[in-house]
């Protein structure tokens, strides 16, 4: 017993201390120096940031170089399955593109408006930005769903900057190094964005599902019988972390694919990404903005004009409103017009369908005539032996033979 | 000459292969995600360091292995040192069982190589899941363990063949 004892401290022994000729370093040093990095990194010191910032733009780099063979082979499979759905998908954005483009005409009048009423309220103006950023390093880790971007501290990009996909939002920084910074996608399991349910406009939090689906939480139970299929969730800006007013993705009530549970299927594919814009945020004061604005003008301009200046942009913006109201108005009469002339095409179709129905009916009981003549004829038809029968042709006949000449023969 | 200096190079390049194939491994994370199935994925360097320490290869350094985790911990955005002490403990823990083993047998070290895995993923969610508040989904860390030791067993197969390349 205690001889199997020491074997075992023995050879624990040898595992931690022992190191053999080509080891600069035994396994219980390197354990030791694991904690202490993990102690470290727990830390928030201004020498392990620089120093973790140092190894993360050296470490994203060499992974970018290193990765480009599997995002060759990723990309060509994409490809491959992106081909079989390309017209589907065609056709797809260009409704959504119509949809969009009548969209963006209220969105303008409400930015427009938002700003106005933001001067009136702050003392400053927050102008956003937003900058195009390529993904260096995207490995869809199963356990942390997070991307590296090539913009950093360099490029103004802090921590909680919003990253968009086209205009949805895909999640927020949450390293930042000198020229890249890592984003925290909205699929991982540590994000948690509050948001607006439209147009129910119930409020609550999406958290992570570690897919391409997110999950509702924090509402009251009675709340998701009110939910429709296709109903839009987008951020409200509780908490000012994310912006207010971003779309993130649409409700699905489909029990198979969300195991009875409240989902949100996000805009973006997320193991899609290849570019994304990052909105970096300037907060200008408005005395600045319009110190800055009157040395443009050269000139004194009063409150009133300032006043007259936002009516005639307001008035600009109604008009351009109108003309694509009008344009949308014609589009939809031409469309209507179309129609209408389908719905006669069709109504002569279903005429003409309906004559050959008739046609095909009467032909039917003049084949069924014919046919029991052949069998029933002689029953029915007077002669020398058949004193009882009908003349040939007459109304008469006709009866007895489609009733096979029961009631004469 | 010229010759014998080539093939000196490749020689060279050809022993330090596990540990080239190691670090890249960390650095793409070579695990096949981009197939989008759900939940699959296994840990390449946990079967390549468990394989090539338990073999005692001779240019499978420790400091580069402590290395390549922090490297790992970088990319997947780990707090630095988890990996490196996953890695640590494996080189232990194959260390360990070279001693007490006197006549090696594949099918002993596949299931040594399942309680290794099951230890290091109860650790790194334990560590990550307390001290560092971290929401993770223990069904990925499950079915991430069992892939890896269903892996092992298919690499074993061709690092066998590198190693009888590496002895002639």
């Amino acid at each position: 017993m205690a001889s199997s004892r020491d074997d075992f401290i023995i050879a624990i022994r040898s595992a931690f201390l022992k190191k053999s000729t080509q080891q600069k370093f035994s396994l219980l040093t390197l354990v030791f120096l694991s904690i202490f990095i993990i102690i470290l990194s727990s830390l928030d010191l201004k020498v392990i940031r620089f120093l973790k910032i140092g190894i993360s733009e050296v470490v994203y780099r060499s992974s970018f170089v290193v990765s480009i063979p599997e995002n060759l082979l990723k990309s060509t499979v994409y490809e491959i399955s992106e081909y079989s759905t390309f017209f589907k998908d065609y056709k797809k954005t260009k409704e959504e593109l119509d949809e969009l483009k009548s969209n963006s005409v209220s969105s303008e009048i409400i930015q427009f408006e938002n700003k106005e009423l933001k001067e009136l309220i702050n003392d400053y103006v927050s102008s956003s930005n937003k900058i195009l950023a390529k993904i260096i390093v995207d490995h869809d880790s199963p356990f942390l769903k997070s991307i590296i971007i090539n913009k950093g501290s360099k490029d103004n990009i802090k921590i909680g900057t919003n990253i968009y996909d086209q205009a949805y939002l895909v999640g927020r920084v949450i390293e930042v190094n000198y020229k890249t910074s890592r984003v925290l996608l909205l699929s991982d399991l540590n994000s948690n964005v509050p948001v607006t349910i439209a147009p129910q406009n119930i409020q609550a939090i999406i958290t992570g599902a570690g897919d391409n689906f997110g999950s509702i939480r924090y509402i009251k139970d009675s709340f998701p019988e009110n939910f429709r299929d296709e109903s839009i969730a987008y951020t409200s800006g509780t908490g000012a972390i994310f912006k207010s007013g971003i779309p993130i993705g649409k409700i699905i009530l489909d029990d198979e694919v969300t195991d009875g549970k409240l989902k949100v299927r996000f805009y973006s594919d997320f193991s899609q990404l290849k570019y994304v814009f990052a909105e970096v945020i300037v907060k200008e004061e408005i005395d600045s903005i319009k110190k800055t604005s009157n040395n443009n003008e050269n000139n004194e301009i009063k409150p009133i004009d300032a006043k007259i200046k936002i009516l005639e942009d307001e008035l600009n913006i109604f008009e351009q409103t109108n003309t694509k109201f009008r344009e949308e108005n014609e589009n939809l009469k031409t469309q209507i017009n179309s129609l209408n002339e389908q719905i006669s095409t069709f109504e002569e179709k279903i005429t003409s369908q309906k004559k050959e129905i008739n046609q095909f009916d009467i032909d039917k009981k003049e084949l069924k005539f014919l046919r029991l003549n052949l069998e029933h004829g002689h029953k029915c038809r007077k002669s020398f032996f058949n004193s009882k029968g009908f003349s040939v042709g007459s109304k008469e006949y006709k009866e007895c033979v489609l009733t096979k000449g029961r009631e004469n023969g | 000459m010229a010759k014998l200096t080539t093939k000196g190079t490749f020689s060279k390049l050809y022993s330090w292969f596990p540990i080239i194939l190691l670090f890249i491994s960390v650095l793409n994370e070579f695990d096949f995600n981009y197939l989008n199935l759900d939940f699959f994925s296994f840990n390449f360097p946990f079967i390549l360091i468990f394989f090539f320490t338990l073999k005692d290869f001779k240019h499978f350094d420790f400091f580069l292995v402590f290395l390549a985790g922090l490297i790992n911990d970088t990319v997947v955005g780990l707090p630095l040192g988890i990996s490196s002490l996953s890695y640590t403990l494996i080189c232990i823990a194959t260390s360990y069982f070279r001693n007490i083993t006197i006549r090696p047998n594949l099918i002993k070290d596949w299931f040594y190589f399942l309680l290794v895995v099951c230890l290091l993923n109860s650790i790194n969610f334990t560590i990550l899941n307390l001290f560092f508040s971290y929401n993770l989904v223990l069904m990925s860390y499950l079915v991430n363990t069992f892939f890896t030791f269903i892996f092992y067993i298919i690499f074993v197969y061709f690092f066998k063949y590198y190693l009888k390349g590496a002895n002639d």
